[in-house]
Parts: C-alpha cells; structure tokens; sequence
C-alpha cells in the first residue's frame, strides 16, 4: 500500500534553506549486470542507463541514479496519482526484467521520501553532518552521492544549482528533518 | 578520519565503510573430511598482524560492495586496493 501520509507536514522554510517532501513519486530500484538487461532497460524505459559512479540521467519523466556497478533507482519526475497503488512503469519493467530473469526489480516507491532541498547555504549544512566531499558534486548538475548525514543513510541528486533532492529511509525522514531544521536555525 | 579509495565510488571518508577481516581465506574443498582443530583453524584463527595485512572492506553506507585493502595496521597506511577477484599485489 502505498503510504501518502507525508513526513513534514508543512514546508520547512528558513532564512537560508527550504525543505519540501515530493510525493507521491513513483521509485523503482533495478539491479543486474547482463548486456541485455541493460539494452531491454534502455528500450523500455527510453533512456540510458548510466554507468559511470556518481552520475545520473534524465529523460522527460524519468531520472535514473547510478547507486552502484549494477544497481540503480529510477524515480518518476512527475507526481503519480494518489488514487491508485499501481503504476504502468513498475508493471511493464517487472514483466520484461523480473519474469525473464535478466535482473531485479523493486518498487521502493514507500521505502524512501524524497526531499528537495532548497536554498544557499545547503551545502554548509551538509558539511555539519556528512564526511563526503561536496566540491565536485555541487559543480556537476545531475551528479548523485550515497553517504551518511547525521549518521543516516541518504542519497543525493543535484537537481540544480543550490536544489537537491535527497532519499531517505521513511523511519529515519522526521529525525533527520528535525536535525536539519536544528541545523539550519544555527547557521 | 583517512579516506578509503572505494574502486566503485571514489574516495570517501573511513566512516562509511565496515571491515570485513582478512581476506583470501580459502574454504576447504571436502569440509566433512576435516578434524574439529583444522575446522576451527579455518574458522576462527586469523593472523591479526602488526605490519602489512590484507584485508576486505566493505562501502556499507555507499555502494555496497566489498573489495580487497592491504593495510598497515601499525600505521593505517594504505598499500594497495583491488577488487574482488583479482590477484593481490605482489609488494
């Protein structure tokens, strides 16, 4: 079932940062190596996937983050309806990749929130609560970084110039967004 | 703090990694025919020495693959970093 409740209930506005939940977004996650899971993929979703670390592609509707050699999250750029639990992208990637055996594919759709991170001084928080190197990331629109903030396990996606987006496990989204607006109220 | 070379993802900070012990154990072919001692030899007994050692991480908060690392671990310098494999270097 899909979970519509959403973490933060307003969006979180300082002087300095604004934090929004996007929901519902259609997130799937995809794992396999063979040539042809890559290829079927490719065709099906109409996009490439991509394969160098840290980096991410997008179509229209789609954005795909490279999470590891052989596994990525596909996320939908659009909102999908509230009124159901399907999705044609999850139906249509299961029959072609899960029912031929050529890879894996997982509907985290309720596992992770997505949260967009807006504002300048993003960075300087994250640089509170995170050990990666953010020089290159905040350079390279569409560059992606799995790390820990605040000891929590996050994704990032450089959407644009001082906006992110950041995947977090469910349980741990209302901790982190409380440490963020802490962090934030001390900049 | 030092940073990891994580052959997938880059260098990153030691946090987001989590040892994984010595690294080319090599399980018995014939298990069943082996003495409660060498079992427990293959299990348990690792070298934990002061000086070069190899060793396999794992990128647990990253990509979440393991690879090989000798490590001093009199001074945490780092030798070398493979993937999993692939033949360790010879010095």
């Amino acid at each position: 079932m899909l979970n519509y409740n959403s973490v933060i209930k307003n969006e979180m506005k300082q002087e300095s940062i604004s934090v929004k939940e996007i929901s519902p977004v259609i997130k799937i996650n995809l794992r396999g190596k063979k040539r042809e899971f890559l290829t079927n993929v490719g065709k099906n979703l109409n996009m490439i996937l991509p394969t160098e670390a840290n980096t991410s592609t997008t179509s229209d509707k789609l954005t795909a983050i490279w999470l590891s050699p052989d596994e990525w999250m596909i996320i939908s750029n659009e909102l999908a309806s509230k009124d159901t639990n399907k999705s044609d992208l999850y139906e249509m990637l299961f029959n072609s990749i899960s029912k031929t055996n050529l890879g894996a594919v997982i509907d985290v759709t309720d596992q992770f929130v997505q949260l967009e991170l807006k504002g300048e001084n993003v960075y300087e928080i994250f640089s509170a609560g995170s050990p990666f190197n953010f020089n290159e990331f905040k350079e390279k629109k569409g560059s992606t970084a799995q790390t820990v903030l605040n000891h929590i396990d996050v994704i990032l996606h450089h959407k644009d110039e001082n906006i992110l987006n950041l995947f977090v496990r469910r349980s741990f989204a209302e901790h982190l967004c409380s440490w963020i607006e802490d962090c934030a109220s001390r900049l | 703090m030092f940073l990891i070379n994580c052959p997938y993802c880059g260098e990153r900070d030691q946090q987001e990694f989590k040892a994984g012990g010595e690294a080319h154990i090599e399980r018995p072919k014939q298990p069943t025919e082996l003495s409660d001692d060498e079992w427990a030899e293959y299990l348990f007994m690792r070298k934990n020495i002061k000086g070069v050692q190899f060793e396999r991480w794992n990128h647990a908060h990253g990509c979440r693959k393991w690879f090989n690392m000798v490590r001093d671990t009199s001074n945490d310098e780092i030798k070398a970093i493979y993937k999993m494999g692939e033949k360790p270097p010879t010095q």
